[in-house]
């Protein structure tokens, strides 16, 4: 039974459409990986389930229904809710971690007291006790020397380890669905696979179901069970991961595929290889 | 270690270290040992003086150093200019600090919540600024002071409601700016509350220039009261700075010590809380922590 049914969501900013007649699913704890180009729609479809869109960018759900499965059962329309069930959803039933570990961290907070924070929010726990989960979540996420780095500042540590501290930030209450909108590109490649592996790991462990958004087709190769590939904000193929690797359907979906080098393509050229150009540059 | 332990390290180290970065700045410290020194003076000095303000000690325009003159020497009626220094500062800082914390509550809530909600809010709240903003200052304060009666509390108010436009600007610049970082938005995805969002997310990463803004507040406050006294629009039956100075100024060229030791206490005064304010800066600054 499908944790999340996201159906014919279109939202508008002013006149302009963002994203178009969206639809797709996910189920308890699997890994659907959103997938397509700049501009296509992705981080609008994942700021539109967590209700966040109308901020800053201002945009508008027009029309269609985002189904969340709450943990008694009962089914819920995100879409028309208001801020207050919202609030109670976010961060406690549906976590997000963003792009930039380096600014999504409060300079001001030590880690710990970040981690707390939420706790304190949704869980009502009292200062001592919030810290003394804060502190379980530092080893969750694989955090060496805990003590010390509970206290510290987030510009004190690394873009990797401050990513770790989002992840605890945004586990820490058990939420039923992550969604994380490109969580590793702001980071370098041995990193990036250190955290993939660690949403891996910790998906196994939590059962959380988990939306990752992402442009990189070796990540989603990596960790995705199904794929949602957007363009031009429409959704143009969605499939299992094996399916969309091996027989794309879509020209798009084809067209992104073979955008990824495979090893041994330079064999025998001595210089790296200029990009063409597909089609025309209008 | 206990996770009891943990908690407590992290409130006194950042507490402890806020500390370590004001003291690093040698002209904060500077500044805040006069301020306190100001301070001592003005709670204590009464007491320990042997003149009072009001009384006459003396013949009138007695240089300082003249034969049986006080130290800072006496104005037009006799009266211990040094006196009036030190009982003066209590009307003078009281009107001062009341009128400060006043204008910055005035500026914060108007600001933040201009900045923080945007739009309609934004625009009424700024056209509302705008409007104080318009007003001649001291003109305007002057006519409050006038219309009620002068005492130390309506002088506070007068000098609030004039300088609080500022405060909102810089308020409404700090909230605007930071609402739309990363951290904000995450805070908000982890299920924050506006109230939540506007007090323990943006607030404390907007208080250094907040900070730095109420202390030059509380000095532009000892002027603004300084100048209503001045021009005789203080309190009657009290003795501030001002009113030292405004009581002799027709005796300028003949007698330089009477306006000059309290123009001085007052420099000094609005100096200190200048230098207190950067060091404020930095030491709320915890990139410069460890450094």
């Amino acid at each position: 039974m499908a944790l999340l049914t996201v159906d014919g969501l279109t939202v508008k900013f002013g006149d302009f459409t963002a994203i178009d007649s969206v639809g797709f699913h996910i189920d308890a704890g699997e890994t659907v990986a959103v997938v397509g180009e700049s501009g296509s729609g992705k981080s609008v479809t994942a700021l539109s389930i967590m209700r966040l869109v109308q901020l800053g960018t201002r945009g508008r759900i027009t029309s269609g229904s985002i189904e969340f499965r709450m943990p008694d059962g009962a089914r819920l329309d995100l879409v028309g809710q208001g801020e207050k069930v919202m609030r109670d959803i976010r961060g406690n039933h549906i976590s997000m971690i963003f792009q930039e570990p380096l600014t999504s961290l409060n300079p001001v907070y030590p880690v710990g007291e970040q981690i707390a924070e939420t706790l304190r929010i949704h869980e009502g726990l009292d200062k001592k006790a919030a810290m003394a989960r804060a502190r379980d979540m530092f080893d969750l996420v694989r955090i060496p020397e805990a003590d010390k780095r509970i206290g510290q500042y987030p510009h004190e540590m690394s873009g990797g380890m401050r990513q770790r501290i989002m992840i605890a930030i945004a586990l820490s209450c058990g939420p039923r669905l992550l969604i994380a909108d490109e969580p590793t590109t702001a980071l370098d490649v041995t990193i990036q696979a250190q955290i993939l592996g660690l949403i891996r790991q910790l998906q196994a462990d939590t059962g959380t179901a988990v939306m990752l958004i992402t442009h990189d087709m070796g990540v989603v190769a990596e960790v995705a069970d199904r794929v949602v590939v957007m363009n031009k904000s429409k959704v143009v193929e969605q499939g299992d991961v094996d399916q969309i690797f091996h027989s794309p359907a879509d020209p798009y979906t084809q067209a992104l595929l073979s955008a990824v080098p495979r090893l041994g393509s330079m064999a025998g050229r001595p210089e790296p290889e200029p990009f063409h150009l597909a089609g025309k540059l209008s | 270690m206990t996770d009891t332990g943990v908690a407590i390290d992290v409130t006194e180290g950042g507490a402890h270290s806020a500390f370590r970065m004001f003291c690093r700045n040698k002209a904060a410290v500077v500044g805040a040992v006069i301020f306190s020194g100001i301070v001592f003076m003005t709670v204590v000095g009464p007491s320990l003086y042997a003149n009072t303000a009001k009384e006459m000690v003396a013949r009138p325009f007695l240089g300082p150093g003249e034969d049986g003159a006080p130290l800072f020497g006496t104005d037009y009626l006799g009266r211990d200019i040094l006196a009036g220094v030190i009982s003066g500062g209590r009307t003078t800082l009281l009107v001062a600090l009341v009128a400060a914390f006043m204008s910055i509550t005035i500026g914060l809530l108007i600001g933040s919540v201009a900045g923080y909600y945007g739009r309609w809010v934004d625009a009424a709240l700024m056209r509302l600024t705008e409007l104080f903003q318009t007003l001649p200052t001291l003109l305007f304060a002057m006519v409050m002071v006038t219309m009620l009666e002068p005492s130390p509390r309506t002088i506070a108010l007068a000098i609030g409601i004039v300088s609080w436009p500022a405060a909102a600007r810089l308020s409404r610049a700090e909230f605007l700016r930071l609402r739309e970082l990363e951290f904000v938005k995450a805070a908000r995805s982890l299920g924050a509350g506006d109230l939540r969002i506007m007090l323990r997310t943006i607030l404390p990463n907007a208080m250094p220039p907040l900070l730095v803004a109420t202390t030059l507040t509380v000095g532009i406050a000892i002027l603004f009261e300084a100048g209503l006294a001045f021009l005789g629009l203080g309190d009657t039956s009290s003795i501030s700075w001002g009113s030292t100075i405004g009581n002799n100024r027709g005796y300028i060229l003949e007698a330089w010590w009477t306006v000059t030791f309290p123009g001085l206490t007052i420099f000094l005064t609005v100096l200190s809380i200048s230098l207190i304010g950067d060091g404020l800066q930095d030491a709320f600054n915890p990139k410069l922590r460890g450094r």
